[in-house]
């Protein structure tokens, strides 16, 4: 036991821990931009695998010309492709009235299968692209030294909470998920609203992607989210839909991944059931919030 | 109210006339009419083009090439015809269905008389042994690898889709027609999603030129699009061989399971996701019981195995449906966090033998001996025969399939559509006499090993029980309230909470079910768990699910049909440097993704309001008037419900 707590106070835990922690705060404040416009957006998962497969093919594809300069230029491709995929589910879910579940679960088959043509397409290989010579730079001292989406993702929070509550644009997204008839009528464009916030979803998932292959890792692998989208969307449940709410709850969730990662070197629990966990505590916290709080139009397409 | 007084097609059928021919006709401009051979890898083949051009990208230079004079002909009437259905559809006069289907005939005659001077040309190489000398790869294979191309392809389609259309001005044909309506958007969907594949293919893989001759820009084209015929010949090609054919029923197995357990839940309005988790823990339900049963109990392990797969699943699967029942919390994202602890927990029980636990270490032995991740063999009481074994009647070593269960079961439909009274039960009496009787009679097959095994059968058991309870019981009546209205079925007396869990354990166990393909069934090569079991499959069963309209014969359809190009993929993968399986998990998502916008179709094609409503606001019967109040309803008689919206009802009310 003293073992692992003594493991737990070290810088390299803290070092993994904001680490796990990234992506899910990325992801989940997406995810509240999207919800919070009262659009379901389960393809979370699938935005970040497309924008860390953007990131790391198109800093590949740009490293002999820009070198050092070409990651930066990854993680813009990250976030456009992100937002054009996240685009795809605003129309199907919006303009076509889709089932909002479905078409995410739709994105998210889709994330299973275009990696792998993309990559046998340019590398015959459909696990992972070629590793880069040079990611994204490390900035911070000693051991806790991390790439930007790490302080950007900091910064996002902040962002976020200041958009949602202190200008014209988040009392209109908050009204939008709210009443969106009530919005309408007082002169906001719901659709506008909804596709700008879809969007923006699938660009703050697409850099936690292009967190993860060029921030965190040299390249994308398969399988590179590890279910990561689907934490965030707890998390975003947990976090009952606010900025600071879905901060703590990531918080949480990537203690409890960093915990397992920590008790996989340990003989105290069965790391594979370790591995677990996360999980599990998602489902006793939904069973805590429930889904109470959820902005009332979320799921309902809008007929205006 | 008057009938429509001419038979002049209406706006939509002349618009689908109008596309179909247009489509098929600038294919035939734009793409090869045939293959006049086909070699074995990438772009092998010899093109012939409408303008009478021959592209030889063959390593078979010197190849003798048939006389095509009789198909360019053929082809040239063909797309006049298909001018003059342009032409028709664009004054919506009445003989658009006539030129179309004369367009479809002439198509069609000019493959058959393609494949006869195919065949003429492989008998004569045949009997001229100069041609073979030093060939590496026999000539003839090169011939009967030659066929029709998309040149051809297409205004056989087009043709018979404009005939079609053009034929909806007819009463029978639009009533015919508005049976069907409910295709409408999977066949969409499979046409978009083909047409998108097609592009990710033109993008992809580049055309080889295995004659050495650099290829110009039409060149380059017609080789490319050729490529795109060849991979989707491929994909759909199991259809036409038998072995193939049970390799492709073979991958249907767990797809059906998996279809129908997605179809269960959204006709409760509930979203499973959980099928790979429902399969993982039911998989591991039959392994248990079929290696740690106790051996006395013979051929009653099976049974056992049975039971315990489908107990696991609908465990697993109840987990999330108790969840939103009593709490409110999302099926949804419950389903997905249980996919994970399922594959932790099969991980963790055949992946190592020890276990560390709060600083002691305790043996598991669950994993069989060796580097694998594997569970020990099942006894042979557990194991599930092959389709093979249970239908061969050939004797000495001879492979003959018996004709009784097919019998039986056309026997079944017969008498069930013949019989007045009691249709059920005699028709089944009809079916187990007549196929008891036919059953020695055996066709002789040439056929290798299939792993197809009589989990095939219980999956089609679990379709008659899906589609009994469901649409015959009582039971089955309050689900599909609950799946059309929450509010409405609570208000009516049934339990929202009741429903919610019911759907999602029943859900849960034809999933599990699925297990025993893989388990008991030895389709991952033994007859035991294994770590390389593809859960993925449990996603598949979405993409089943929404084609097949979440009805149990939809299912089995489009089971089938994914089956299908499940196998061609990996003959797609064999083949081509640029192209593999993956590009059939790109066409299911995107499958998925079309009927999620409905197949981008208007809602007026789909769900049109009915003519009544029509006529009273028009002042006058609209064309397709003829549809009676009866037919109307029919047509709504298995609406599928609206999943989000209802899940989001069950939860508001917290299930209460």
């Amino acid at each position: 036991m003293e073992g692992l707590f003594a493991q737990l106070l070290t810088t390299a835990f803290l070092a993994t821990f904001i680490r796990s922690v990234v992506p899910l705060l990325l992801t989940a404040l997406g995810g509240l931009f999207s919800e919070r416009s009262g659009v379901v957006n389960i393809a979370l998962d699938g935005l970040i695998i497309f924008g860390a497969l953007a990131g790391a093919v198109s800093a590949k594809i740009l490293e002999p010309s820009l070198g050092a300069l070409a990651p930066w230029f990854g993680w813009l491709a990250g976030m456009i492709v992100g937002g054009l995929i996240a685009w795809i589910h605003a129309v199907l879910s919006i303009k076509y009235r889709a089932d909002q579940v479905i078409s995410g679960t739709a994105i998210n088959l889709l994330a299973s299968g275009v990696p792998a043509v993309i990559l046998t397409a340019l590398y015959q290989t459909s696990t992972e692209s070629p590793k880069l010579n040079q990611g994204l730079p490390l900035w911070g001292v000693g051991e806790l030294r991390f790439s930007p989406p790490v302080y950007f993702a900091f910064l996002v929070v902040a962002l976020t909470w200041y958009v949602l509550y202190r200008t014209p644009y988040g009392l209109r997204l908050r009204a939008t998920g709210e009443q969106p008839g009530a919005a309408a009528s007082m002169g906001i464009n719901v659709r506008r609203m909804r596709y700008s916030a879809v969007i923006l979803s699938g660009v703050l998932a697409g850099t936690a992607g292009v967190f993860l292959s060029i921030g965190n890792l040299d390249s994308y692998v398969r399988n590179i989210s590890a279910g990561g989208g689907f934490i965030a969307l707890a998390a975003l449940i947990f976090g009952q839909w606010k900025p600071l709410g879905v901060l703590g709850a990531t918080v949480l969730f990537g203690f409890l991944q960093a915990l397992s990662i920590a008790l996989g070197g340990t003989d105290l629990l069965p790391p594979t059931l370790v591995s677990a966990l996360p999980y599990l505590i998602t489902i006793l916290a939904l069973i805590l919030t429930g889904r109470s709080r959820a902005p009332k139009a979320l799921g309902r397409p809008y007929d205006g | 109210m008057t009938t429509v007084p001419d038979f002049r097609p209406s706006g939509d059928s002349a618009r689908i006339a109008l596309i179909a021919a247009a489509v098929a006709a600038a294919g035939m401009l734009l793409f090869p009419l045939a293959s006049l051979g086909r070699g074995g890898t990438d772009a092998d083949a010899v093109l012939l083009h409408l303008s009478g051009r021959v592209l030889n990208l063959s390593s078979y230079q010197q190849a003798p090439l048939p006389p095509t004079g009789i198909i360019l002909g053929l082809g040239w009437a063909t797309l006049a015809l298909l001018v003059a259905t342009v032409v028709g559809a664009l004054r919506r006069a009445p003989w658009l269905w006539i030129t179309a289907l004369l367009a479809f005939v002439l198509a069609g005659v000019a493959v058959l008389r393609l494949d006869s001077t195919l065949n003429e040309q492989v008998s004569r190489v045949m009997a001229d042994t100069t041609l073979r000398a030093g060939a590496k790869r026999q000539l003839r294979n090169f011939y009967a690898g030659g066929g029709m191309n998309l040149g051809l392809f297409l205004p056989l389609l087009g043709g018979l889709i404009a005939a079609g259309a053009g034929l909806d001005a007819r009463a029978w044909w639009h009533e015919r027609y508005n049976r069907l309506r409910g295709l409408l958007v999977p066949v969409s969907a499979i046409t978009l999603a083909i047409a998108v594949g097609a592009v990710v293919v033109l993008v992809v893989q580049p055309a080889v030129n295995l004659s050495g001759k650099p290829l110009g820009l039409t060149g380059g084209w017609l080789a490319k699009s050729d490529l795109v015929y060849f991979v989707y010949s491929s994909l759909f090609a199991p259809i036409t061989s038998l072995n193939p054919l049970l390799d492709s029923l073979k991958l249907a197995t767990p797809l059906i399971f998996t279809g129908l357990s997605v179809a269960f839940a959204f006709r409760t309005g509930l979203f499973n996701i959980g099928g790979p988790g429902q399969l993982t823990m039911g998989a591991v339900g039959a392994m248990l019981a079929g290696v740690y049963g106790p051996h006395w109990l013979g051929w009653g392990l099976l049974p056992l195995s049975i039971i315990a797969a489908g107990a696991f699943g609908a465990l697993w699967g109840a987990i999330p449906g108790l969840l939103k029942a009593r709490f409110g919390s999302s099926e949804v994202i419950n389903t997905i966090m249980l996919n994970y602890i399922a594959s932790a927990v099969f991980i963790f029980l055949i992946g190592t033998d020890t276990f560390p636990f709060l600083g002691r270490t305790y043996h598991l032995g669950l994993k069989a001996e060796g580097f694998e991740a594997r569970s020990e063999l099942l006894q042979p009481g557990a194991r599930l025969p092959t389709m093979l074994q249970l239908l061969n009647v050939g004797s000495g070593g001879q492979t003959a399939i018996s004709i009784g269960l097919l019998v039986a079961v056309v026997a079944f439909f017969v008498a069930r559509a013949l019989l007045k009274t009691r249709r059920t039960l005699l028709a089944l009496v009809a079916a187990v006499v007549l196929g008891a009787l036919t059953w020695r009679i055996g066709i002789p097959v040439n056929i290798a090993g299939s792993q197809l095994n009589a989990s095939f059968l219980i999956a089609l058991v679990c379709v008659v029980f899906f589609g009994t309870l469901m649409w015959r019981t009582a039971t089955g009546y309050a689900l599909r309230a609950v799946g059309l209205s929450p509010k409405a079925a609570e208000y009516g007396g049934i339990s929202v909470a009741r429903g919610t869990v019911l759907a999602m354990t029943i859900a849960g166990m034809f999933a599990g079910l699925a297990g025993l393909h893989y388990v008991n069934g030895g389709a991952l090569d033994e007859y035991r768990l294994k770590g390389n079991m593809p859960v993925n499959v449990g996603f598949d069963g979405i993409a089943v699910a929404l084609m097949g309209q979440n009805t149990p014969a939809g299912v089995v359809v489009s089971s089938l049909l994914f089956g299908t190009v499940d196998t061609g993929g990996l003959e797609v993968s064999r083949q081509l440097e640029n192209v593999n399986r993956d590009i059939v998990t790109v066409l299911k998502a995107l499958i998925v993704l079309f009927i999620a916008a409905g197949g981008f179709l208007s809602r007026r094609l789909i769900d049109p309001p009915p003519p009544q409503l029509l006529a009273a606001g028009a002042g006058g019967p609209p064309p397709g008037a003829q549809l009676t109040p009866e037919q109307a309803a029919h047509e709504r008689a298995t609406p599928s419900p609206n999943v989000g919206q209802a899940s989001e009802d069950i939860t508001r009310e917290g299930g209460r």
